[in-house]
Order: structure tokens, then sequence, then C-alpha cells
């Protein structure tokens, strides 16, 4: 009876075996490829996400409190002008420090990219992200020396026989600041962008009879636009947060969210829920950004196939 | 409120330079805290330690976590000299920082912490501190009257004062001749110092400085008051370079500042390195502070807590230390030590009369919010 039936059950079996086998590989190893990132993203980003969003809606919640109501109250808050005020003025802040990045960024990235002798390349590169090496505190503090009324900047100006400029403890002092340090991210993300332009579809402008400028803008710029949008976005989501910059650049009309959440955590209020829906205007603002270029950033996504 | 977020003059030495950037750094960090448990800032009350193992010699490892000019690694040395145990020292930059630490966990390392007054109080309200065994403590009764029960911990009962400072102004002599002598002249010499003045970016000792100016407390609760504080201080603003509890060192002795609100343990360094700036407590009074030792409920290893805590009521170790890193001490026997330069510096030690005009910060209660709507409105107006 047993010697009937083995082969039958082997024969049944074998394929049985195989087909578990290969869904299991092909289960595990998208697992395996995307479970420590996953883990990572689950721990670190989506859970705390989940606290500060029900954080955010206990209102007036302090640490040590018992959490009794939820409510919307903290998110009602925000829409009062003092704090309108300071999201304006953060969102003001990072645009103007995108476009100035964008503006001084671009012909950076290009002369790398396309004029620069070929060999050199990689060094200047690195030499243009060295400064991200030191402390942001540090280089912030650097610009202090070089901002203030009798700094570096203003000795070179009376030396040329200019006026000294007033900049230190001003908001122009943030977008110098803050320029200064998200730049290098800037240029690698339009070098890299730049890097892959396709040359021949100059050529082929120029021979169909495009100057230079009108290729620039119809040929060149097309191409770069997702790398743009990316470069323009990561400078627009870490200047949104700066902290440093502001503080100590920024004079004493320079509140921004970043330290309007740190009083309402570490200040004198301690009003976590407040501080918490805060942080919530500041991710969905950010998101809001990514979602822009998901939509906008890589219309054409083949120009680079 | 960020209470001193470094204490520490950049400019001074390269180590006090270093420590400096400790202390900021840590400043910033503490921008990035999220690290909370579901049970928001409950704190884990532990049993104390068993008192029978008293007679042990303590030993192992003591993690301090302290503000960034307290201990210096000499004193470590010292202390790990005469004990035998490790000293491992973590800095905070205010006392929001430390507590909020605590309460989400971060902190069941520490055997011992540094927390100010108005935080003691706040602390043992919530259950957070060690009530000290006094038979442990040897050399308490060193300590000047004036601290032996004060208001924000009466009878020591979980703290042991260490050190004591005031808020007030620095400023350059060489540029202001007719030197400022209370907190008005701020406002009756506003064109003079327009754009060349920084105050504290901390709202109780900003707001209570004006609130002082006006002649009321620097607790006030009352809304009316802090109103009025706040249209005062908005007159005072447009003169303003800047609020700034650190890097106010670089401007001020490059002079491009002439004036700025500090913490004494800041102030007073600068101006012993250079005559050129003097620092003077308002003569109507300022903020009085005493920074104090204790042992967290959540505390590991408290034997050698307590063995820091006596090693540093040494009269002669408390010297040292202040000698090194320029703090009052409350310690009266250690004073008597202290060189004669020291002792007659009258911004370290204040005369009774004008300390009795100071204040020291109290919790506000309620008033807490008002003060932050102030304060958000003053630095976005």
């Amino acid at each position: 009876m047993d010697k009937g039936i083995r082969p039958i059950a082997a024969l049944t079996k074998a394929p049985t075996l195989t087909t578990v086998g290969r869904m299991l590989k092909s289960g595990i190893r998208p697992l395996g490829l995307l479970g420590p990132a996953g883990i990572w993203l689950l721990l670190l980003v989506v859970l705390p996400t989940l606290l500060i969003t029900e954080l955010s809606l206990v209102p007036g919640l302090r640490p040590g409190q018992p959490i009794e109501s939820y409510g919307f109250l903290n998110y009602l808050r925000i829409l009062e002008p003092t704090y309108l005020q300071v999201l304006q003025r953060s969102a003001t802040f990072a645009t103007g420090t995108t476009l100035l990045c964008l503006g001084f960024g671009f012909p950076v990235a290009y002369w790398l990219a396309l004029m620069a002798p070929k060999r050199w390349r990689n060094l200047l590169l690195v030499l243009f992200i060295l400064p991200l090496w030191t402390s942001s505190l540090l280089r912030t503090y650097a610009w202090i020396t070089l901002l203030r009324s009798s700094g570096v900047i203003n000795l070179v100006l009376t030396t040329l026989g200019l006026p000294p400029q007033g900049l230190m403890n001003t908001p122009w002092a943030v977008y110098v600041g803050m320029t200064y340090s998200f730049l290098p991210y800037m240029v690698l993300i339009l070098y890299a962008s730049l890097e892959r332009l396709d040359l021949q579809l100059l050529e082929a402008a120029a021979d169909l009879g495009a100057n230079p400028r009108l290729a620039f803008w119809r040929v060149t710029v097309p191409q770069t636009l997702p790398g743009i949008a990316a470069g323009c976005l990561l400078v627009f989501v870490t200047s949104l947060g700066d902290f440093v910059v502001p503080t100590l650049l920024g004079g004493p009309n320079s509140m921004t969210i970043s330290q309007l959440i740190y009083n309402q955590f570490l200040g004198v209020a301690r009003n976590w829920g407040f501080g918490s829906s805060l942080s919530m205007v500041l991710i969905l603002m950010v998101s809001m950004a990514i979602a822009l270029l998901l939509k906008y950033g890589d219309r054409n996504p083949d120009i680079y196939s | 409120m960020p209470r001193r977020l470094s204490r520490n003059s950049s400019l001074l030495t390269n180590t006090s330079r270093r420590r400096f950037l400790q202390g900021s750094a840590a400043a910033l960090a503490g921008v990035g805290l999220s690290n909370c448990r579901r049970t928001i800032g409950e704190t884990e009350t532990v049993a104390p330690a068993d008192d029978t193992t008293a007679a042990a010699p303590a030993s192992g490892t003591l993690q301090i976590y302290t503000w960034a000019d307290y201990t210096d690694d000499e004193l470590a040395a010292q202390f790990t000299e005469a004990t035998g145990i490790d000293v491992k020292i973590d800095v905070y930059d205010s006392n929001e920082t430390m507590l909020a630490k605590m309460q989400a966990g971060g902190g069941e390392n520490y055997s011992l912490i540094y927390p100010s007054d108005y935080m003691v109080t706040e602390m043992i309200g919530l259950d957070m501190l060690t009530e000290l065994d006094q038979s442990r403590l040897v050399g308490l009764d060193k300590i000047r009257d004036k601290w032996q029960s004060p208001v924000y911990d009466p009878d020591n009962t979980h703290s042991v004062p260490y050190s004591w400072g005031t808020t007030g102004l620095l400023y350059n002599s060489e540029v202001l001749t007719t030197p400022p002598t209370d907190w008005n002249y701020l406002w009756d010499n506003s064109d003079v110092l327009s754009r060349k003045m920084t105050l504290l970016d901390d709202v109780r000792e900003t707001m209570g400085a004006v609130l002082s100016s006006l002649g009321y407390s620097y607790n006030a609760t009352d809304p009316a008051e802090l109103e009025e504080a706040y249209q005062r201080l908005l007159e005072l603003k447009p003169s303003l370079a800047s609020f700034k509890s650190f890097g106010w060192q670089d401007e001020l002795l490059s002079g491009d500042l002439l004036l700025s609100m500090v913490y004494s343990v800041e102030g007073i360094p600068v101006s012993l390195e250079n005559p050129t700036f003097k620092y003077v407590i308002p003569e109507s009074g300022s903020s009085v502070w005493t920074d104090t030792m204790v042992i967290p409920t959540s505390a590991p290893n408290v034997d050698a807590a307590y063995e820091w805590i006596n090693f540093n009521l040494q009269p002669k170790v408390s010297q040292e230390t202040v000698e090194r890193l320029f703090f009052a001490t409350p310690n009266g026997e250690a004073m008597t030590l202290l060189s004669k330069e020291l002792l007659d510096n009258q911004n370290l030690f204040p005369p009774e009369d004008l300390l009795a005009k100071c204040e020291g910060i109290a919790p506000v209660g309620e008033a807490n919010v008002l003060y932050d709507e102030y304060w958000t409105k003053v630095k976005s107006a």
C-alpha cells in the first residue's frame, strides 16, 4: 500500500514544493531588499509621525499631563495672525533661498558639467562640497565674522570706497547664510542633470537655426527641468526647517516655524500639543512640495533613455 | 525657557570655546527631540536605593547631566582619584531640554543632575527627585545661611545648592562713557544703542527685566502688567540688534555691539579678560538664580551620586572649581579660601543690599501661555 502511494505522492508533491519555493523566493527577495529600510522608515518616520499627529489633536497638552480630550483647537490657533506671520516668514525665507540657490547654482553647475576641463571636474566638485564637511554651526559663526558692521565684507566695501552695509541681524543676512548653506546641494543635483545633457540635441538645434540663447531655453532647460525641480525641492524643504541661520543671523524679527516649534517643546509654554500641530503643518508643507515635484517635476522621464 | 543657552564666552580660550560649541550643539540637537514614550512625560518612580549599602564604598561609573561650564576634566579627574569612581559627563543647554529628556525616559543613566531653582520645584512636583538622606551629606552646614532653606526647596530636602549668579548688562566702557546703571538706560539711550544691543533670547529673563524696569515682579502673572511690559519691549525693539543667548560675543568684542544682556556666568569672564567690557547688575534689581545638585528618582548608583555631592561640598574643591570656571559659590567656607580679587568682584559676589532687590525666577503656572504668546509676537512683529 505504501509502495503504491509513494510515487504518486512524490509526483504531486514535487511541483508543489517548487511552486512554494518560487513563491517564497519571490516574496523573500523584495522583503530582504526592502526590509531594513522599511523597518527603519516604520520605526523612525511613520510611528513618530503618527505620534505627533495624535499629540497635535490634544489641545494645550503639556508633558506630564494625561490625554483627556481630542480636538482641533491647536490647528485653529495656528490661524491666529501672529502664527500665520511666522509661517509666512518661513515660507518666504525658503522660497527666496531656493530662487537664489537656483540663480547662483545653475551657472556653476553648467560650467562644471559642460565647460570645465574633464580631468578637473571631480576635484572641482569635491572642492564645492568641501564646506559641507564642517559643522553648519561653525559655518554660520563664520558668517557673523563676515557680515558684522566691522566685518570682512564691510572692510572690503569701505576699502573700495563704497558705503558699508548693515547686513548683520537683518533678513538679508538670513538669505545670505541659507543660500550659502544649501547651494552645494543645488549644484550637485543640477550637475548630475546637466552632465547627462544630450549634446546632439543642441547641435541639431543649431543646425535648424536656433541661436545659442534659444537653444538654451528650448533644449537645455527643458532637458534639465527634472533636475531643477529636484534641486529646488531639496533646498526649499531644508531651508523651510532651518534653525541655525535665522537664530544666529536673523535679528529681532526673525522667528521662523522651527524656532516656534522649539519654543513650544523646550520654551516657557511647553505646549507639546500646539508644538505638534505646528510640526504637522511643517510636514504638510514639505509633503505638498514633494507632491508638486512628483506631479510636475518629472513630466518627461524618457529623456534619459 | 531656553535659559542660559550656553553659558560661555566663545573668545576666551580654546577650552571655553570648545565647551561653548558643545553647549550650542546640544542646544541645536534639542530641536530634533522627538523621542517620547506613549505615556507622555510620565516619569517612572524607582524605589530609592537601599540605605544599608551606605557603608560600602561606592564604585563603578557615575553619569552626570549638567550645564556646559560647571564641570571640567580636572574636576572629574580629581574625583576619580579620590574615590575610584569613573565619571561620565553629558551637558545640556537649558533646564527645559534636561526636563524633556528626563521625562521622555532618556535620562535613566544619570545619577546626578544640575537643575536650577524653579526647575527643582517643578521636578519635586513631578516626583522626579529623590529625597536626600541628610545623614549621608557631609559639609552642608558650610553652605551660607541664605541657601540653608531656599524658597524653591525648603530645608534643601531634595537639592544641594551648587552655584548662583545674576543676569546683567555687559557693555563696552570705551564707547559708553556714561555707564548703564539700570534697565531704564536701554530706553533712555536707545539712539546711541540703536541696533547695537542684544537682549537674551529667553522669555522669562527678558520679559522679567522689562517688568522689573516697570516696577513689577519678575514673576508677574497679571495680564495687564504683562501687556504693559510687552508694549514697552516693542518700544525698544527698533533699537535692538537681536535677541541672543549665545553668539553675541563676536560682535560685542569687535565693537559692533555696545551692550548685551547676559548671564553673569558668561559676562563676568569676559569682563575679567578684557577690562574694556564691564558687567553691571541693574540697580533696581535683576534676576538671581541658583543651580543645584539633585539625584533623580531613576538614578542608578545612588552611592556614587552622594560621593559626588560630598566631594563638591568640600571647601577646597569648591574654591578650586570656582577659580577655574568663575561662578559664585554658595559655600561660605569656600569663599574664605578664594583669592581676594575674585571675592572683591562685586559682580560675582554682589553686595547684600543689591542682592536683596534681585528676584528668583519662579514658575508662573498658566501665565506661561501669555508669556509665550507675547514672546512670539515680539519676535515676529
